[in-house]
């Protein structure tokens, strides 16, 4: 009786121990890891880091770019924070209103939103107003940052005199209803590259809100010797940002196409080997099968 | 045809199945047909509204879908492994499971490549893949080697079962007529001669043989497709053999799982025994270490090295805020569980195996989704749009209907071959039966009275 009650109290135990070990497995390295993070959030509760938020505007033709560069100073170190929400408002004399959020680029921690121009709204000061906003974490404080600016447009006119390439650019204001220009102002030239844009001259307005800019002739553009043209205002007090941009043909033709590279895939026909191994390969199996059918069919004749 | 008294015994014990809906099945068809008739309207929205209704966006242009097509395709393993393998070898304990694994097969390898029909957008242009193929192109190499794999397994399935269609046919059964010119049909007049065993023989042995390279190359292929291309996490020369293995590995967890289905469903414990658990469950916790070995040979190769893009990757699979929980889960339950059940001898049980390759295979089916995603959320060129749902991959109801489609009617089409044949083979039994007990007697089989 004694021995089976010691055999029946054994048996308990190592189903006892097996469980614990199971559990230990299932719960306890998981409910660790939550532990570590718990804490973690306890200690980075009681001192929050403040995020910087440096909010520009570009305005392009269709639209207006809002752009915020998210950071902050951790561990003495700035840091891009990347992935994180921002939440975009537009404001009118009513407040503010909310047209979209964007999370921080994975690389760069840039969130970017692009508001149609059309909805573009100027407050009674003739003024585009905008807010940008992060709601904070355990990490990070929430923080918000506004831009105010006034409309403005470039317009670029490409002109080809004799051999010669330039860019005729006239800057307008358009925050009433009439147009009036912008004298003295300085103005960039880029071309569009893959990255980024490649300065080429500057300029500055004159009293009629016009300057030229010569465009080199030896630009390497598209297949087609297309370049894009890029005029920009930059940083200015009253109106941030303004873009325009042209495409002309005034580039050299270059054509990836046509570099020969032999062991291109994207070949009109496939190497030799890969024809060969194929055929090889599908012959063989697709061969075999229908040999089994073949061999179904003599089955079936048997017994007729 | 003539049974011998334990192919009577095991066909006696089966008919009933092949005889008889029943209401039980009828319920189960149709609780299947009403999730795929979800799947079919969120099918119409697809196609009505495009792929917008899905979660793919231009960054993460693979979800669910793909997760799915692989993991069907992996698990199509099941009756590579066991009926090819323990083919060759002539492994006797093979016979009574590897009717399932053969349905297994045939079944996840009509359904995997539906995901991919799902996932591509103009359907209305598939026949080009046709037209105009490219050999260069994996996508082609896909095409080719799961229509190749798709057919094999089905002539394979079929071979197996002439013998016993041939029993069902002479059986005189309580089925309808159409019921019985089918098994006639397709007994291709099989009465049991030298010749006609010969010509059987012959074609189950080239096609065991051929089934295995077939199944290896198929999964290779799947896997350059994420391996021929510079992502990420994908760009590996062990994706190949990891895939396969991966494959091999959840085919064995569903053949378990739908082994206990069976034995509990059709009360076949003398057939699928406690024996068949344990051997596949050492099968399983042998392919589990391996699995691991891959696992943990592929991160700390990336680890390792530190490439930019790389630790990005590692960096979304090892954070508790984005996929770490999932990462974790498909490390334990696919790896460590599966292991420890079956190396401890006390949980070596066949309960305890199937709740373990259970979980296994979820867990496998995590780590498909974990291969596509967080590699397809981290682009080599920063992206242009940082909307978050063009930025993080979130499946829609839409993809979920479907994946719940896709799985209701694997289990329909499972229901429905087992209810037209019987799920343990009667006459595998044949030869065995005459070789190692030549005085066994003899019946021909008579409809009961």
């Amino acid at each position: 009786m004694k021995k089976k009650m010691k055999q029946s109290i054994l048996h308990k135990l190592n189903k006892l121990q097996f469980t614990s070990l199971f559990v230990l497995l299932l719960f306890v390295l998981p409910a660790t890891a939550i532990s570590q993070t718990d804490s973690t959030a306890v200690a980075e509760e009681s001192s929050l880091i403040s995020p910087s938020i440096d909010f520009t505007s570009v305005q392009k033709t269709e639209a207006i770019s809002l752009k915020v560069a998210f950071s902050a100073k951790v561990n003495g170190a700035i840091t891009k924070l990347k992935g994180y929400k921002i939440e975009f408002f537009a404001g009118t004399d009513s407040g503010f209103s909310k047209i979209g959020e964007a999370l921080t680029d994975k690389t760069t921690g840039i969130a970017e939103f692009n508001y149609k121009a059309d909805l573009a709204k100027n407050a009674a000061d003739g003024k585009l107003h905008f807010k940008v906003s992060y709601e904070g974490n355990q990490k990070f404080e929430a923080a918000e940052e506004e831009l105010t600016f006034k409309r403005g447009r470039i317009e670029i006119t490409p002109v080809k005199e004799d051999s010669v390439y330039s860019v005729q650019l006239k800057l307008v204001d358009i925050s009433t209803g009439t147009e009036t220009v912008i004298p003295e102002t300085d103005l960039v030239v880029m071309i569009k590259r893959m990255f980024k844009p490649m300065k080429i001259g500057e300029g500055k307005t004159d009293e009629t809100g016009l300057a030229s800019i010569e465009v080199p002739g030896n630009l390497p553009g598209d297949e087609k010797g297309n370049i894009t043209i890029l005029a920009r205002l930059d940083e200015n007090e009253e109106y941030g940002n303004i873009e325009a941009e042209v495409t002309q043909q005034w580039g050299i033709a270059v054509s990836n196409l046509n570099i020969k590279q032999p062991r291109a895939l994207w070949s009109a026909h496939p190497p030799i080997w890969m024809l060969v191994t194929f055929i090889i390969l599908m012959t063989t199996v697709w061969g075999h099968y229908f040999f089994i059918i073949y061999e179904l069919f003599r089955l079936k004749k048997e017994h007729e | 045809m003539k049974l011998n008294t334990y192919q009577q015994e095991i066909f006696s014990h089966q008919k009933k199945n092949i005889e008889k809906f029943g209401k039980k099945t009828w319920a189960w068809t149709i609780f299947f047909l009403l999730w795929i008739l979800v799947g079919g309207y969120a099918l119409y929205l697809q196609i009505a509204d495009g792929h917008a209704v899905t979660g793919m966006r231009d960054n993460v242009v693979w979800g669910l879908y793909i997760a799915n097509f692989i993991f069907f395709i992996g698990i199509s393993y099941a009756g590579a492994v066991i009926s090819g393998i323990l083919h060759i070898l002539k492994v006797e304990w093979r016979k009574p499971i590897i009717r399932i694994a053969e349905m297994i097969t045939v079944v996840a390898t009509i359904i995997g490549p539906v995901f991919i029909l799902l996932c591509v957008g103009r359907l209305d242009r598939l026949h080009h893949l046709f037209i105009y193929p490219r050999l260069q192109s994996p996508i082609i190499w896909d095409v080719l080697a799961i229509s190749t794999y798709f057919t094999g397994s089905v002539i394979f399935l079929y071979l197996a079962l002439i013998k016993d269609f041939a029993v069902y046919r002479d059986a005189k059964l309580n089925i309808p007529k159409w019921k019985q010119r089918l098994y006639t049909m397709l007994s291709l007049g099989y009465r049991g001669t030298a010749r006609q065993k010969k010509h059987i023989s012959v074609s189950m042995n080239l096609m065991a043989i051929m089934i295995i390279p077939l199944a290896i190359i198929v999964h290779s292929v799947l896997s350059w497709i994420f391996g021929m291309t510079l992502r990420p996490g994908w760009h590996s020369t062990i994706f190949g053999p990891y895939f396969v293995l991966a494959a091999i590995f959840s085919g064995t967890g569903v053949l378990i799982v739908a082994m206990w289905v069976y034995r509990k469903m059709y009360k076949l414990n003398s057939y699928i025994t406690d024996k068949h658990f344990i051997y596949l469950g050492y099968i399983m916790m042998v392919l589990g270490a391996a699995y691991g070995y891959f696992t943990f040979s592929e991160y700390l190769t990336d680890w390792f090295g530190s490439e930019k893009w790389d630790s990005e990757v590692l960096s979304k699979l090892f954070s508790t805020s984005e996929y770490g929980w999932w990462f974790l889960f498909a490390n334990f339950a696919g790896i460590i569980l599966p292991v420890s059940i079956v190396a401890i001898p006390k949980t070596r049980t066949p309960n305890l195996i199937t709740i373990a390759a259970f979980f296994m295979v979820i867990a496998l089916w995590v780590k498909r989704y974990l291969i596509i995603v967080p590699t397809l959320e981290s682009p080599l060129l920063p992206m242009q749009d940082t909307r978050p749902e063009f930025v993080n991959y979130s499946a829609t109801w839409v993809e979920w209907s479907l994946t719940f489609a896709g799985i209701a009617t694997f289990f329909l089409l499972f229901t429905l071959i087992s209810k037209l044949v019987t799920v343990v083979p009667v006459s595998e039994f044949a030869d065995t039966a005459t070789e190692e007990d030549t005085e066994v007697e003899e019946k021909e089989i008579v409809q009961p009275a």
